[in-house]
């Protein structure tokens, strides 16, 4: 299983972001909403770094963060939020939860590259 | 013999006159020395008078002393009462502090449990996302039945036509056919307003679906505000 | 009890977000007009967002011309996505670019994910007493279309300015907490 899992509803993000990485050579999994994504989480604990939207129909982004740090127990994993969502009010929940940085869509992937390499190490 | 007698009666004149001197001298010697003593005296006298005024001024000053020592003494008693009013005033408020940090311990507190409206959050999106599929559901009902109607249609013309065919004695099967068209005809504008209610019931369905999805959102990030808010206020008041 | 000058800021607002997420490219031209009727669009889908704040909803209608033009313009070069999930991830985009200009005057709002309905529920629009209502036709490099409504229903008189500087944005930046 992979160290990086995309997580998103929608599957031209998935391919995108995925792609984008793999192209790249890492290693990435992907999952269809908070749900997918917590089960995955759990199902792999090596995961390193989660990049998940934050809008996604079964579960929000920020909750299977909550979700992941509280009920998983698991406070290392690192997650970047990649959403069209900007409000202070929830990059502060974002924080609260332990998220580790935002990005406002759309993805822009030579940018981020080095940085995501590092967090998924 | 004489001269003896004379000399010795000068000579002792002369000491007596000597003597005389002498003690002349000795007694001036002694009235110089009591005038000195005198003198010294008198010195000693205004020496003593000088002392005694000055012990007089120190008098007076101890006295003043006294009189600013009692009145210091007076000025710290109001100071210490002052010291135990602040002292007083200090407890109360670390109290007030002590009071407040708990307040907004409570705050926090319930600020974090209002999160869990979340759960209330999902359990709406549930209803709502059954609500959306209820409405499909009506939809695919209304377009079978659409379907139907049309086959009535069809199946009354077909009936119309054989009818036709049999003449006269198919007169009363044509107008049972006919009756049937017609009765197809107003099924299908009923069904044709059904799906237009139907989709005026997906739009609004939706747009609040949407607002509750939205709304939701909004109201947690809001009262993830607060919690944070309030938890820093309280680590403020420790 | 929508004033004009928050009428003028939606306006701008949607203007700047169809500008710069309904175009792939930078360099694609893009024409808005506003349609009394929205056009003549092939499609019988209708892609709806709600952006929600406390004292007002708004919901932001897209349809997609259905023509070969418009679909290989947002499916891009053969790389086998469906027309149906980049038009929600489109959508998304736009929606999303009108909630970050709208956060600069109300700090509350959340937005909805996007849902596909018939065409036919938008003339039902009035059902929802919007205050506001404006609709566009988006034509991009000339042959891809998009029709737009923005629609605002609002419980309180709504009076705003907002500030829409005309420099492009391109977001993508990742902010480290």
């Amino acid at each position: 299983m992979s160290k990086i899992l995309v997580v998103d509803d929608s599957s031209t993000v998935r391919d995108e972001v995925a792609g984008f990485l793999k192209k790249h050579g890492l290693a990435v999994d992907t999952a269809v909403d908070g749900k997918d994504g917590l089960a995955k989480i759990k199902a792999n604990p090596g995961v390193r770094l989660v990049i998940s939207d934050v809008n996604m129909p079964n579960m929000d982004g920020l909750t299977m963060v909550e979700k992941v740090r509280g009920e998983l127990g698991n406070k290392t994993v690192n997650v970047i939020m990649l959403t069209t969502e900007s409000s202070p009010a929830m990059k502060d929940r974002g924080k609260a939860a332990g998220v580790k940085g935002w990005i406002v869509k759309p993805f822009k992937g030579d940018a981020v590259l080095e940085t995501f390499k590092k967090l998924a190490s | 013999m004489g001269s003896i007698v004379l000399a010795v009666m000068t000579g002792g004149l002369v000491a007596g006159v000597l003597m005389w001197l002498i003690r002349q001298r000795k007694v001036n010697a002694m009235a110089r020395t009591l005038g000195d003593a005198d003198r010294r005296i008198a010195d000693l006298s205004a020496d003593l008078g000088r002392q005694a005024a000055r012990v007089e001024t120190g008098m007076h000053e101890v006295a003043a002393l006294e009189t600013t020592v009692a009145q210091m003494r007076d000025a710290a008693a109001d100071h210490l009462e002052v010291i135990e009013q602040l002292r007083t005033e200090l407890q109360s408020a670390t109290a007030a502090k002590e009071q407040w940090a708990s307040r907004a311990g409570q705050i926090a507190e319930e600020a974090a449990r209002l999160r869990g409206l979340a759960l209330t959050f999902e359990r709406w999106h549930e209803q709502m996302i059954s609500l959306m599929e209820q409405n499909h559901d009506m939809h695919a009902k209304n377009q079978e039945l659409q379907s139907i109607v049309r086959h009535v249609v069809i199946v009354s013309l077909n009936a119309s036509i054989e009818a036709a065919r049999a003449g006269t004695a198919g007169r009363g099967f044509a107008v049972v056919a006919s009756e049937v068209r017609a009765l197809a005809a107003r099924s299908e504008e009923l069904s044709k307003s059904y799906r237009n209610s139907l989709h005026l019931n997906d739009l609004t369905t939706t747009a609040t679906f949407q607002d509750i999805q939205a709304g939701g959102k909004m109201i947690t990030a809001s009262l993830s505000s607060v919690e944070a808010l309030a938890s820093q206020f309280q680590h403020q008041l420790h | 009890m929508i004033r004009s000058n928050a009428q003028d800021s939606f306006e701008r607002i949607f203007r700047k977000a169809a500008r710069t997420r309904l175009t792939r490219q930078p360099e694609d031209t893009c024409h808005i007009s506003t349609a009394a009727e929205a056009g003549t669009l092939n499609g019988e889908d209708a892609l709806i967002l709600t952006i929600s704040s406390i004292a007002f909803r708004l919901l932001l209608v897209l349809r997609f011309d259905d023509s070969d033009a418009t679909r290989a313009y947002f499916t891009g070069e053969g790389t086998g996505r469906s027309f149906e999930e980049a038009r929600l991830e489109i959508g998304n985009l736009c929606c999303g670019a009108l909630n970050q200009e709208l956060l600069q005057v109300f700090p509350d709002l959340g937005m909805s994910t996007p849902y596909v309905v018939s065409a036919r529920c938008l003339p039902y629009l009035h059902v929802l007493k919007p205050g506001y209502v404006a609709a566009y036709a988006v034509t991009i490099n000339d042959t891809v279309r998009v029709d737009a409504t923005v629609c605002v229903c609002a419980h309180a008189p709504l009076d705003f300015v907002a500030d829409v500087s005309d420099g492009v944005e391109s977001g993508g930046e990742l902010e480290l907490f």
